[in-house]
Formats: C-alpha cells, sequence, structure tokens
C-alpha cells in the first residue's frame, strides 16, 4: 500500500480508530468500563443522542443547522407524557378526550414533525438563515414546554410507557433496537433513495442542483421535517427512560448532537458526510461521556474536555478537506 | 386513476384505523370521580391519630436511645433508625420525660432522668423526622414523590398548628414533661450532645 492509499484509509477511519483506541485507554484506566452492564447503559445513553443526530446529519448535509432539536424533543416528550397522563378535559361539553399509549406516541411524532416543517418553511419561504430560525424554534418550543408543564415534570406514565425507554427486546435494551432501525432507514434514504441523493447534491451546490431541477424547497422542507421527527423520537425515549417528562430536558443536546456529526466527519459545510460517521461519532461521546464519569473527573472539566474533542474534530475535517 | 383511489383508500382505512386506536371518550365527571387525588392533609393526619400516637407506650426512651448510640452506634443505628433518602442522616423515634431547665423562641431545653440535656423544637418545625423515623411508611404506596413529600408538609403543619401553641402558652421553667417525637443524628459525623426533638406529642405534669 502506497503512502496515498494508506492515508486515505486513516483518513476514511479516523472516528473508528479513535473510538477503537479511547476504548482500549478507558479499559486500562477503569475496571469498570469493559463489563456488559456498562457497555448497555453507554448504548441505551447513547441511543438518544444517535436518534437526534441522525436527523442533524441530514440537515447538516445540505448546508443547515438545526439548533431547536434539544428543545422540540422536550417539547413532543412532554406533550406525549401530558396526553397519556391527562388526556384533554372540556370543561365546558363535560368530555374527557384519553389518549392509548399510540395515541400519544403519534401525537407527539406529528408535533415533532410539524415543527421541524415549520424551521423548513421559514428557511426556503423567507430566506431566514437556518442558524436563526431554528434558534428562533428553540426558544419557541422551550416556552411552549414550560407554558405545557407548567413548569412541573410530568410523572408516572405507565408500566408500558416506561418500557420503551427501558425494557429490553432479544437480550438488547429497546431503546438500541429503536435508535438501530432510525440508522438503518436513514442510511437507505442516504444511499439508496432520490432523496439521499438530492440531499448530497443541495450540500454539494445548491445552485447547480436548482439548475439541474431539483425541487430544493421540498428537499429542505422533508429534511428538517425528519429531523423534527427524530427529536421527537428522542424526546419520548428520554420521557420514557425517566418516566418523567421534564420541563428542562435536552438543554444543549443540540450541541451534543452537532458534537457527534462532526466528529463522524460530516463537513459543516454541506453535501460531505455519512450517517454511519455520526453513529461513529455519537459513540466515540457518549464512550467519551463515561469514562470521564468512571474516572471521577469534574463535571466542569468534562466540558472542558468534550470541547476540546470536538474542536480537534474540526480541525482534522479542515484539514483533510484541504488535502483533498 | 383507479390506482391512485385505491392508495388513496388505504391511507385513509390506516389514519382511521390508528385513529380509532388512539383516542376514547369519557364524561370528564366520571374520570375525576376515579382520579380522586391523594389527600396529604387527611394522610398525615392519620398517620398521627392512628399511627403515631397508639404506638407511644412502644417507642424506646431517649435516654436509652442515647446510652445505647454512644455504647454501640453501628447496632443502634440498625436496629432503630429509619430514613427514605440515601446518606446518613438518620431519624429515631423517642418518648421521654424530663425537666425545663431553659426556653427560647425555637426550643424549650429539658434534662432528662439520666441528666441529658436535649432540645424540643417549638418553632422550626420542619423536614421528614416524624414521616420517616417510626419507619412504617412504604414508599412504594405512594404514586409519586410529591405527595410523599406532602405527607411532611402537612404532619409538620399539624404539630406548628395544633400541637405546638397550647404547649408554648403554658410552658414555663422548673415544669416536668412527656414528649414523644422523632430527631435526627448524622451516622457518620455523630453528635449527641445537641439532640433536638421535633414532637408530636407534649404534656405538662403539674
Amino acid at each position: 500500500m502506497d503512502l496515498a492509499n494508506y492515508r486515505t484509509s486513516l483518513v476514511k477511519f479516523q472516528s473508528l480508530i479513535a473510538l477503537v483506541l479511547l476504548c482500549i485507554v478507558l479499559s486500562i484506566v477503569s475496571d469498570k468500563f469493559l463489563t456488559v452492564d456498562n457497555t448497555w447503559n453507554v448504548m441505551r445513553q447513547i441511543s438518544v443522542n444517535i436518534c437526534i443526530s441522525v436527523g442533524m446529519t441530514l440537515v447538516i448535509l445540505i448546508a443547515g443547522i438545526d439548533l431547536s432539536v434539544g428543545s422540540v424533543l422536550a417539547l413532543c416528550g412532554a406533550i406525549t407524557a401530558g396526553l397519556l397522563k391527562n388526556g384533554i378535559p372540556i370543561q365546558s361539553s363535560n368530555l374527557y378526550i384519553g389518549f392509548t399509549l399510540l395515541g400519544a406516541i403519534l401525537v407527539g411524532l406529528i408535533v415533532g414533525s410539524l415543527l421541524g416543517l415549520f424551521n423548513g418553511w421559514t428557511i426556503t419561504r423567507f430566506k431566514v438563515p437556518p442558524f436563526v430560525a431554528t434558534l428562533a424554534m428553540l426558544t419557541i418550543a422551550r416556552g411552549l414546554t414550560m407554558l405545557w408543564t407548567k413548569g412541573f415534570p410530568i410523572s408516572n406514565l405507565g408500566d408500558s410507557f416506561d418500557y420503551i425507554g427501558t425494557g429490553w427486546f432479544l437480550g438488547i435494551p429497546l431503546p438500541v433496537w429503536i435508535s438501530g432501525i432510525v440508522v438503518i432507514i436513514a442510511v437507505v434514504i442516504t444511499k439508496k433513495t432520490v432523496l439521499g441523493r438530492y440531499i448530497y447534491a443541495i450540500g454539494g451546490n445548491e445552485s447547480a442542483s436548482k439548475l439541474s431541477g431539483i425541487n430544493i424547497n421540498k428537499v429542505k422542507l422533508t429534511v428538517y421535517a425528519i429531523a423534527g421527527l427524530l427529536a421527537a423520537i428522542g424526546g419520548i425515549l428520554v420521557t420514557s427512560r425517566l418516566d418523567s417528562a421534564q420541563p428542562n430536558a435536552g438543554i444543549s443536546y443540540e450541541l451534543d448532537s452537532i458534537a457527534a456529526v462532526v466528529i463522524g466527519g460530516t463537513s459543516l459545510s454541506g453535501g460531505r458526510g455519512t450517517i454511519m460517521g455520526t453513529v461513529l461519532g455519537a459513540v466515540i461521546i457518549g464512550v467519551l461521556n463515561n469514562g470521564l464519569v468512571l474516572m471521577n473527573v469534574s463535571p466542569f472539566w468534562q466540558q472542558v474536555v468534550k470541547g476540546a474533542v470536538i474542536l480537534l474534530a474540526v480541525m482534522i475535517d479542515k484539514a483533510n478537506s484541504k488535502n483533498e | 386513476m383507479a390506482k391512485k383511489l385505491v392508495k388513496y383508500a388505504v391511507v385513509t382505512i390506516i389514519c382511521l384505523l390508528l385513529a380509532y386506536n388512539s383516542v376514547y371518550f369519557k364524561k370528564l365527571s366520571d374520570v375525576n370521580a376515579a382520579n380522586k387525588s391523594f389527600n396529604a392533609t387527611e394522610y398525615a393526619q392519620n398517620y398521627l391519630d392512628q399511627k403515631l400516637i397508639p404506638s407511644i407506650g412502644k417507642m424506646p426512651s431517649t435516654d436509652t436511645l442515647l446510652n445505647l448510640i454512644k455504647t454501640n452506634p453501628s447496632a443502634t443505628f440498625d436496629k432503630f433508625s429509619h430514613a427514605m433518602d440515601i446518606g446518613n442522616i438518620r431519624y429515631f423515634i423517642t418518648k421521654g420525660s424530663g425537666i425545663i431547665t431553659g426556653l427560647d423562641e425555637a426550643d424549650v431545653y429539658i434534662t432528662t432522668p439520666a441528666h441529658q440535656n436535649i432540645r424540643i423544637a417549638t418553632e422550626y418545625v420542619f423536614g421528614n423526622a416524624l414521616r420517616d423515623a417510626p419507619g412504617i411508611i412504604n414508599i412504594n404506596d405512594f404514586t409519586n414523590s410529591g405527595d410523599l413529600n406532602n405527607v411532611s408538609s402537612e404532619l409538620n403543619k399539624i404539630i406548628r398548628s395544633k400541637v405546638l401553641p397550647p404547649f408554648k402558652s403554658s410552658v414555663k421553667k422548673g415544669d416536668q414533661i412527656e414528649y414523644a417525637g422523632a430527631f435526627e443524628l448524622n451516622r457518620q459525623h455523630l453528635n449527641t450532645d445537641s439532640v433536638e426533638v421535633i414532637p408530636f406529642y407534649l404534656k405538662i405534669k403539674r
């Protein structure tokens, strides 16, 4: 293998190499790291980040950004929990509209998709920069969460709902199954469908894509709606795992998901990146978080380390882009 | 055209099936009647009247407890103390008697028959001592932590409004009293010199 091929392989597998090195170091430093229980614990924890990071990857692939995923996650989780627990009482007609588990989850997912669609609409219709549009949605969704929950957690949601976040199926935690299905669908969309090709095309060169007849607005609307839907799935997983919808859930999740996308090798300027890279990025962040906790590193230092890792990933990405 | 119609029909049927399995309707009055909310005040009053007061006779005296804690703290904590939280703070249920040696805004100070100096709280009655000390409330009987916390809150409220006022209005230095209540100790940092009992029963003997 000549030097150029060796370098290409190194760049291609840089995230995987980083993850393996991280695991080796952590298993040497902590005897609790490489245990079955801890592995499932880490997998369960990163399932939520994987779901929202997959959506974030699609958004970043079209050269956009979605800062609202954390708040959308909180709102959808709260709506699902609220409907499941309290339904909708209509005092004037002495009517109570109750929601089954299926109904509450469906409404949560629909709300997430609609909020994502709204993000896409403001971006495509009014040409609001994605950063600003989704920043506004971050605040709006958080405010709506506070209004819906009145600032209090909604707890005791029932065993069936709790099973989604805490249950096991065929020896694997259910959240891992859910995030796995999300990843498979996203890989198929990006690799095997027309939509996937349009996503890469728009991110690579929006003007050229427009000239070649791609309906850019429609693709963007779809991608933002998918990101909202995946944030809603994340919200339902978090709420179910805690058996409680917390009004402050999901704060800074958008940063974790962007970090997973960037560490996974997706270019912030769009058009380049993979879903599997993002999954690796999310696993790296999850393993790093877990390792730092096991090593009793102060939470303040944990943030510093995470920030440094993200910075390093972006610098490597830039260096790679320059060399291509 | 026919293909399109079939497609719309299938989608409509799926949506209707989902909707049918998603929502249900009831009379609001029926739901409200079924979901009668937890009444912490009633629970706390019953707990005081039916659980705490009838069991005063079986409670260990403060003198006995403090002597045991000094001689064999570990076994005494294991046998007599309770707490619902994780940590070193543990609660003891107790009864006792003593002579009032002093009073201030927050406490009355008494000397017990075994010459232990302790305080009885007469102003600031907070926390979970009375709820947790007997160890008879099962956390699993509560559907949420708010209800459990409200029990403490209501119990303390009853003590402040019903137990303390008649006692405070007539107690004076030199009185002999009987009491029952709970006190907390830190298992890790043990200090038996400033025990303060949160009372649920107080009687002046004249």
